[in-house]
């Protein structure tokens, strides 16, 4: 039994009421003030510091010589793998599935080696806590925008731990829900035992259908890729990739194989071109 | 393809800065030289037998080095410690980090037995690095001078995903090349002649080998190849790595393999073929980690990931 999220992109509202109690709970810092010029949203991505995102689709749609927009709204988070990238990519076993098989972060095992970050397929990830060369906090208010660029140079032989959504790990031992669940005012975020999970999401997406909703799930069976279903996951009014969901995640562990072989193939090449060059005088 | 979501990326590049890059170059030629101490050592004359000390004690002196490299990046170099609590076979990090203790353990008993052959240290120390301990430095060489390539191919990285077998087969080839360079250049400094022209026999087959590789991987890759082929970081990549760091080498070993050149002159004109070859390697390694951080910032090429 594992828990996880359904998250439902036909009863967010927007108000990033998850995204607070998220940041709050888990005592994240802020990531400034900076607007984006995307919609609503200037959150923008998750980070090692956001582990709720709303994203804001916004799709202006031309309706009888009249343009409207049409909204969607999603609070993307860690989806907690079935076939974890980040679980299998780090070195240090920091990264564990723990009793409640969620994906958890020990940020004492952690080494900041950064590979977690590059592995996962969704992008969510990310070092925090870095200390620069001069000992202070690396902080991420100053940097959002150019996040990116600033970190490589600022970061650059400076410590850290990956960070991602716990979810709310310390919560759940207590028998609590975790916070973005309990904020969310539409239970849009729903919490609880993934198959029960996904049986309410199957009933809902049929009703939403029935409808004439174009609703679809994304997550709650085999995203395919080796990933297998997500553990979080959600009902989508439109395709994955306009909410910034890879419609075509990969496993980066399933290419080793293929890379191992390669290389012994050009090794053992190269070598018995080295023997016959050595020893055929 | 629908709209991706306000062109934001959708993954996370690599926080790895020069001093990966610098790992991954040096850990490379490092493995490499593994292999060109067996090899050497399959041919008994005493050039071949030189050849063979040399790249000992050079793959070592590289073990020293390159721990240190790699663990800077690491910010709190205790850390490091870490990776030792566990073996994970499909974690290529974790490999690497026992394949490179491994090596270094293996690069260490050679050198002794080497010191002990030569009187330096006591003679029976020589039975505490039996002769097994030299192909087994060769496999773990090789090992070390691919698994970087597979590392960074098995991550979500679009331009490294689809290059699973190109960047793993590459790896192993530039660090070949960029060993018999290193070697070439020491036997050529410590008059060695003889085995240099065998070393950049070899060191040509290694050079055409990458070059055929790198371009397959420009065709198979198409747009993902993007970030790696064009633009200034292509540029970049096709003048110091092909163009100064392949061809021009190759060309030079072609001439001295046909043409009988004055002693000195030719060994001024290994001195550029190897630092040439060197650092090409170099720009390949850096290429491609900045390469990988464009590419993760195509959200296209991100949403429909590589098998």
């Amino acid at each position: 039994m594992a828990t996880g999220f359904f998250t439902d992109a036909t009863l967010c509202i927007g108000c990033k009421a998850c995204e607070v109690a998220c940041k709050q709970w888990n005592e994240l810092p802020s990531d400034g003030f900076v607007f984006s010029g995307n919609s609503y949203d200037n959150t923008s991505e998750l980070s090692g510091t956001t582990w709720r995102h709303v994203a804001f689709v916004e799709e202006r749609a031309v309706a009888e010589d009249t343009v409207v927009s049409a909204w969607s709204m999603v609070s993307d988070v860690c989806k907690h793998c079935t076939n974890a990238a980040c679980h299998e990519a780090c070195p240090t076993g920091a990264i564990i599935r723990n009793e409640f098989g969620n994906i958890f972060i020990q940020p004492d095992v952690c080494n900041g080696c950064g590979y977690c970050v590059v592995a996962c397929p969704f992008g969510v990830v990310d070092l925090i806590g870095h200390v620069d060369p001069d000992g202070v906090l690396y902080n991420l208010a100053t940097l959002h925008d150019d996040r990116r660029e600033a970190e490589q140079t600022a970061l650059q032989g400076s410590g850290g731990v990956a960070g991602k959504c716990t979810l709310c790990y310390d919560r759940q031992r207590s028998g609590f829900v975790p916070a973005c669940a309990k904020a969310c005012p539409t239970e849009s975020i729903q919490f609880g035992d993934v198959d029960e999970l996904r049986e309410r999401a199957r009933v809902r997406v049929e009703t939403l259908q029935a409808r004439g909703v174009d609703a679809s799930l994304y997550g709650a069976d085999d995203v395919g890729g080796g990933i297998g279903p997500l553990n979080a996951f959600f009902l989508l009014t439109g395709e994955p990739e306009s909410y910034n969901l890879p419609s075509q995640p990969v496993l980066p562990s399933t290419r080793q194989a293929h890379g191992y072989a390669a290389g012994a193939l050009a090794a053992l090449a190269l070598a018995a071109v080295g023997f016959t060059i050595f020893r055929g005088r | 393809m629908n709209d991706t979501y306000y062109d934001r990326p959708l993954l996370k590049g690599p926080h790895w800065g020069s001093n990966v890059v610098t790992y991954l170059f040096l850990g490379g030629i490092m493995g490499g030289l593994g292999l060109i101490q067996t090899i050497a050592g399959s041919e008994k004359t005493p050039e071949a037998i030189r050849l063979r000390r040399d790249a000992r004690y050079a793959s070592f002196a590289l073990a020293v080095v390159c721990p240190p490299i790699l663990i800077s990046h690491l910010g709190r170099p205790e850390r490091f410690l870490n990776m030792l609590r566990i073996l994970k076979w499909r974690s290529p990090m974790s490999l690497g980090v026992w394949g490179l203790v491994a090596y270094t353990g293996a690069a260490g008993a050679n050198v002794m037995r080497e010191l002990a052959d030569e009187g330096t240290l006591p003679r029976w120390m020589r039975h505490l690095a039996p002769k097994v301990l030299n192909p087994v430095q060769a496999l773990l060489g090789a090992f070390i001078a691919g698994y970087t390539g597979v590392l960074i191919s098995a991550t979500a990285i679009p331009l490294w995903g689809k290059g699973k077998t190109h960047i793993p087969a590459a790896s192993v080839c530039s660090s070949a090349s960029g060993a018999c360079a290193l070697s070439s250049l020491l036997s050529t400094l410590g008059g060695n002649h003889t085995v240099t022209r065998k070393l950049e026999r070899l060191e040509m087959v290694a050079a055409l080998g990458e070059l055929a590789i790198l371009r397959h991987f420009r065709t198979h890759a198409g747009p993902v190849g993007a970030p790696l082929f064009e633009g200034e970081r292509g540029e970049r990549f096709e003048n110091y790595t092909v163009v100064a760091g392949i061809i021009a080498p190759t060309i030079l070993n072609l001439i001295g393999q046909v043409v009988n050149l004055p002693k000195p002159v030719d060994a001024v004109r290994t001195i550029l073929a190897s630092t040439l070859t060197l650092a090409g390697a170099y720009v390949f390694r850096e290429s491609l980690i900045e390469a990988g951080k464009l590419s993760a910032n195509d959200p296209k090429a991100a949403h429909r990931q590589p098998q």
